[in-house]
């Protein structure tokens, strides 16, 4: 057991060099980045300006700037969790590596998590620059307990991996047309709250809102750092995001290791 | 050992269940391997050969797990290629000529501890071996340079390396010298002859269209065509089996064009004799086991003239394939 968590570590980490090798041999790509997170929260820094000393009823708004960088770096993070797992297999097999990577002693499942160990990585850290940037330069405060946030984090992010898997599933025998892409990407933007709050939607929308596993993954984020809520007061998302992962994980996997066994019948792993 | 047992494949045309439920039109599953049945011992090289699309290459990656077959079982020292696909990938190094299976902006060293990380290796020995296989690939010049800007036969070396990073026990080779120079193709069949004859011997699968090169390295052969195993052998007995008889042509000097007639016709009547200015040609055809030529050089010699040049164009393993794809069309006309 131990020998191969051990032997997965070290497989992690190799896809985690690689990825980092190959990030740094694009170096103005990495450095562009860090500049257009930089634009993004000015630009939002001067739209919370026209919001200036008016009240709002919503009270994870009252600093919308706090609000809307706390939504843009948790999407970031949400979307990475949920479409790495379908573009590492996606971006193997259009460099034409799957095949050999799939050559070495490792599981398939193993290949597509290790895959997206990197994303994971980076937008860490490009999710701590929004959040960095916001305190730095424009004043805005955090409270609460940092580790509450960081296990909401990590549990929505867990959700929509699953989610994520789904999408794999879908890649590896549909290769392109992923519909939960189209359903999380546009959807998690438009009902979660990450740009206006969810209550705005009205009844018949608020009900998609509250389908999406994002809206309590942000909503329990918020509530820890901009209102600085304790666990007690946050159980209601936690609980909600748990029953998600209890449900969505099992049920991924399976679809995944069908998609799997089928693609290999087919003989099209590699293909795209 | 690999152990090939009764290997067929069909692949179904995609998503034939969704089409027929929506009533369309399915193509028909296409058939890559029918029946495939042979074993390939420790420490022997073993040839595959077949014309494209044959079914050579589906085959190599049943074995290497990356297809799963419609019927039968593949076991690479014991382990079945689909309950066991882990264990059998960690006893087998895949080579092939494909350039994309790297990744181009990482240099040749990084791309090797990639992969040798992947076949579990910690990175003191991952460097260690790197750095014998880049000595023994002619690589060590290279190991700065990014995949990219390298060579197609200097890529090819790196598809190699490869493989042997794990040192497996077993090798599946596809057209392991076709980017190479002459030169660095000689010294690679000559590792491929070492490996198999090593301490352990490494069981090797090579697939090839260059019929010299697998009739010089392999100890059997298997003709593939249209998914099945037509012909399986030595390739000796695969010659004589299906070309039993040889083309003898002697260059003989000293000796008139009559004196000859008289002489040799004594042997044979069916012996084809032209003179060329000072020289006569003598030729004939000949079966194993016919001892004409020893008795025309001997007769030869008795008349006062001198054989200058013997020349037996015996069949090649082109000859061999030719026939059976021959054969196979006229199968497939009536």
């Amino acid at each position: 057991m131990l020998t191969t968590a051990m032997l997965f570590l070290g497989r992690l980490r190799a896809f985690v060099v690689r990825d980092f090798q190959l990030a740094i041999s694009y170096r103005l790509e990495f450095f562009l980045r860090i500049l257009t997170i930089l634009f993004v929260v000015t630009t939002f820094f001067f739209i919370s300006k026209i919001f200036a000393g008016g009240s709002t009823p919503f009270s994870q708004w009252r600093d919308p700037l706090a609000a809307w960088i706390t939504g843009l770096a948790v999407l970031n993070y949400f979307m990475t969790g949920f479409s790495s797992l379908a573009n590492a297999i996606r971006s193997e097999q259009m460099q034409g590596t799957l095949e050999s990577v799939l050559l070495s002693p490792i599981s398939v499942s193993n290949v597509v998590v290790a895959s997206s160990a990197w994303d994971f990585v980076l937008v860490t850290f490009h999710s701590s620059l929004y959040l960095f940037f916001g305190w730095l330069f424009f004043d805005v405060q955090f409270r609460g307990n940092f580790a509450l946030a960081f296990l909401f984090l990590i549990l929505t992010t867990l959700v929509l991996a699953s989610l994520g898997i789904l999408s794999a599933s879908f890649a590896m025998v549909f290769k392109r047309g992923d519909p939960f892409g189209v359903l999380l990407g546009t959807g998690a933007a438009l009902f979660s709250g990450v740009f206006f709050p969810t209550e705005l939607l009205g009844s018949g929308f608020s009900s998609i809102s509250r389908l999406l596993p994002p809206t309590y993954g942000l909503d329990g984020i918020r509530r820890v750092l901009i209102e600085g809520q304790g666990f007690s007061q946050v159980q209601e998302p936690l609980y909600t995001l748990l029953i998600f992962l209890a449900v969505l994980l099992p049920l991924s996997l399976w679809v995944f290791g069908r998609a799997v066994r089928r693609a290999k019948r087919e003989g099209s792993l590699i293909q795209y | 050992m690999i152990s090939i047992d009764r290997i067929s494949k069909s692949f179904p045309s995609p998503l034939a269940r969704l089409k027929r439920f929506f009533g369309r039109s399915v193509k028909p599953a296409v058939v890559a391997l029918r029946d495939v049945s042979f074993d390939v011992s420790d420490g022997e090289i073993f040839g595959l050969i077949g014309r494209n699309g044959a079914g050579k290459t589906t085959l190599t990656k049943i074995i290497a797990t990356l297809v799963q077959p419609t019927s039968g079982q593949v076991r690479v020292n014991g382990f079945d290629s689909v309950i066991d696909d882990r264990k059998v990938r960690a006893q087998v190094g895949l080579a092939t000529a494909e350039e994309r299976s790297f990744y181009w902006r990482l240099t040749v060293e990084q791309n090797l501890m990639f992969f040798a990380r992947l076949h579990g290796l910690r990175d003191a020995r991952a460097r260690r071996r790197i750095i014998e296989l880049v000595e023994q690939f002619e690589l060590k010049e290279l190991v700065s340079r990014r995949f990219g800007e390298l060579s197609t036969g200097n890529k090819q070396r790196m598809a190699f390396a490869r493989a042997m990073l794990s040192n497996p026990p077993v090798l599946l080779l596809d057209e392991p010298t076709r980017s190479l120079d002459p030169l660095a193709a000689t010294r690679m069949r000559a590792l491929i002859s070492s490996l198999a004859t090593g301490s352990p011997p490494v069981t090797i699968l090579l697939t090839s269209h260059n019929l010299a090169e697998v009739e010089e390295l392999c100890g059997r052969i298997a003709i593939i065509s249209r998914g099945q195993i037509r012909a399986l052998g030595k390739p000796k007995d695969l010659r004589s089996e299906h070309h039993q008889t040889e083309e003898v042509c002697m260059l003989v000097g000293g000796i008139t064009l009559d004196l000859a007639r008289l002489a040799l016709t004594q042997i044979s009547d069916d012996l084809d004799i032209a003179q060329e200015r000072a020289t006569l040609t003598i030729s004939f055809t000949r079966e194993s086991g016919d001892d004409r030529l020893d008795a025309v050089i001997k007769k030869v010699h008795e008349c006062g003239g001198s054989v200058l040049s013997v020349d037996v164009k015996r069949a090649t393993l082109m000859d061999v394939l030719e026939r059976y794809e021959l054969d196979q069309s006229a199968e497939g006309e009536s």
